[in-house]
């Protein structure tokens, strides 16, 4: 009997980061969950059927028709560019916004298999990630197809949308990945959330343009990490031009700490969950 | 589906002096309004449960342990320990052996998605690849006979069908130590009877099987060992007819005494 080793053993875990290498294995094993999951969620928001596509480009779309009436009658100047500024930052902006609405409930509404299995937890807000993200694609071509009407600039420079994109995702995961923890302790956080991406709204230079701004208020530049990425999207995706370096190692410096910090408070926490859902 | 070979009387799961508490809110829901309003006044919002106190016990390959006891006795916190699913507060628990990761009772975790889909996603949590799970699902859905229900969103489903489905699952992926928490005993006669059948086929020597349930005759009919739990407690564990019939007296006694009994 005392020969055989165990397989595995379990103890009281001390406070920290689990072994991250063998985390990151068993989440890496784990891929094919991530995708069929985010594959069936999709599927249930319909996003497989003519109508649910639709619908997904049709709100973001009326919104900026929205938007736009809006700073005509408020009596901003209104033109093409400031249209296409407002449609490609609000669909930016949108899927920032899904990420966190689909992530904040993604752990606390995972309750029952997080008592009945072991796994990563972290799949479940990247799970939500991934499903942002597919929501995000169909907003791309319309875009392409609005900007062709719109007659906007077109140039090698909109490729820069590329990394901009990448660092949209790295950013709005790792905050989706802190709440998602937070709201196993806080239920209401999910609660609050659509106020404070309102705000967010408000506060990024997606109504208004970043050069349009008093210099007064160039403050919310430093304490908004939206504002440099918003900004040099715009730039790429709507002007054809090269952003702002410092603009692009800010955004970027914003999504690793963010999504470095968010990971970390997760898988520091992670272990408690099934003690507290 | 492993093919270590185990002998028989090998020990398949050692648990030591194990201990856990869950911590929940006094309300239903831990918010952020409440904290705020409670912090001056400095209450505690958080209610401790002992679900296991100081429990030893062990389990060898080769035979099939009952686990009784009242609800809330802490028995499927006991397995979501043993499954690694719950880290223990105190003590230590060793696995000999590749342990179902995937708790019966994690089969349906999302209402909305039909039965196949919870099957699947269950499956693939647990660390299965969906060319295993592909592979028994034939074997799952027929188990369950479920028909054209597998397809149906799992919020449809009545409790026997959806217990149906969670014994299918557990007995169908067969690790070196199955666990089988009171999939049991819902389900009418006939299904009750096959899922017993189910059970004495997957005895095997090389495989150690935890059974969880309010059947009393069937622990007695195909346990080798029976602990019984109460209040996160190990009362006693011994041969299946002792340890049955010390429980079952105790339940006669504890109807006067209003115990929580459910058989
Ligand atoms: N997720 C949870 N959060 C808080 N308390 C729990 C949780 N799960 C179980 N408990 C408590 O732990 C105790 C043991 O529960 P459980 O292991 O489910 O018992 P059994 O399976 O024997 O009926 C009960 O008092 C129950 O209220
Ligand atoms: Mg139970």
């Amino acid at each position: 009997m005392g020969t055989a080793t165990p397989v595995e053993v379990f103890v009281p875990f001390r406070k920290g980061l689990p072994p991250l290498r063998k985390y990151w294995s068993t989440l890496w094993k784990r891929r094919s969950f991530i995708a069929e999951y985010s594959r069936t969620q999709l599927h249930e928001q319909h996003f497989d059927s003519v109508f649910g596509q639709i619908w997904l480009i049709l709100n973001p779309l009326l919104l900026s028709g929205v938007y736009f009436v809006l700073i005509v009658i408020i009596g901003g100047h209104s033109d093409k560019m400031r249209y296409g500024h407002l449609t490609a930052c609000l669909f930016l902006f949108y899927l920032m916004a899904n990420t966190l609405s689909g992530g904040v409930k993604s752990v606390t509404s995972g309750q029952r298999l997080i008592l009945n299995t072991a796994f990563p937890r972290l799949m479940l807000p990247i799970s939500a990630s991934v499903v942002a993200f597919f929501r995000f694609l169909p907003t791309i071509f319309i875009f392409l197809i609005l900007r062709t009407i719109l007659g906007l600039p077109i140039g090698w420079n909109m490729l820069w949308s590329i990394p901009i994109v990448l660092i949209a995702i790295l950013f709005s995961s790792g905050v989706a990945i802190l709440i998602s923890c937070i709201n196993v302790y806080f239920r209401d956080i999910a609660n609050f959330l659509p106020y404070f991406t309102r705000m967010l709204l408000y506060l990024s230079p997606i109504l208004w343009e970043t050069s349009a701004i008093k210099p007064q208020l160039r403050k919310v530049e430093l304490v908004n990490p939206l504002f440099p990425l918003l900004d040099s999207w715009s730039r790429a995706v709507v002007h054809a031009q090269a952003p702002h370096l410092t603009s692009m190692l800010i955004s970027l410096a914003w999504a690793v700490l963010v999504f470095t910090f968010g990971t970390y408070f997760f898988l520091v926490r992670e272990r408690e969950f099934a003690v507290r859902v | 589906m492993s093919n270590s070979l185990h002998k028989p009387g090998e020990i398949a799961v050692s648990v030591q002096h194990l201990g856990l508490t869950y911590t929940t809110t006094i309300d239903k829901r831990p918010t952020l309004k409440a904290r705020l309003k409670t912090m001056g006044r400095g209450t505690k919002q958080t209610r401790v449960v002992r679900a296991l106190d100081d429990v030893m016990l062990d389990v060898a390959y080769g035979s099939v342990l009952g686990v009784v006891g009242a609800n809330g006795a802490g028995k499927s916190t006991l397995m979501r320990v043993i499954s690694g699913i719950l880290p223990p507060s105190q003590g230590r628990v060793e696995v000999y052996g590749k342990v179902s990761t995937l708790l019966a009772l994690g089969v349906g975790f999302s209402p909305s998605l039909s039965g196949r889909a919870n099957v699947y996603l269950g499956g693939l949590a647990a660390g299965m690849s969906s060319q295993e799970i592909e592979n028994h699902f034939e074997e799952i859905a027929d188990f369950a006979e479920l028909g054209d229900a597998i397809d149906a969103p799992m919020r449809t489903y009545s409790s026997g069908m959806y217990a149906r489905l969670a014994f299918s699952v557990a007995v169908t992926v067969r690790p070196d130590i199955l666990i089988v928490d009171e999939a049991l005993s819902t389900g009418d006669a006939r299904f009750k009877e096959k899922s017993l059948e189910k059970i004495k086929e997957l005895r095997s020597d090389a495989r150690a099987l935890i059974l969880v349930s309010h059947a009393l005759g069937t622990v007695r009919d195909i346990c080798n060992e029976v602990a019984w739990l109460h209040k996160g407690k190990l009362i006693q564990r011994g041969k299946p007819d002792e340890v049955v019939d010390a429980y079952a007296s105790f339940l006669q006694v504890g109807k006067s005494a209003a115990i929580n009994e459910d058989v």
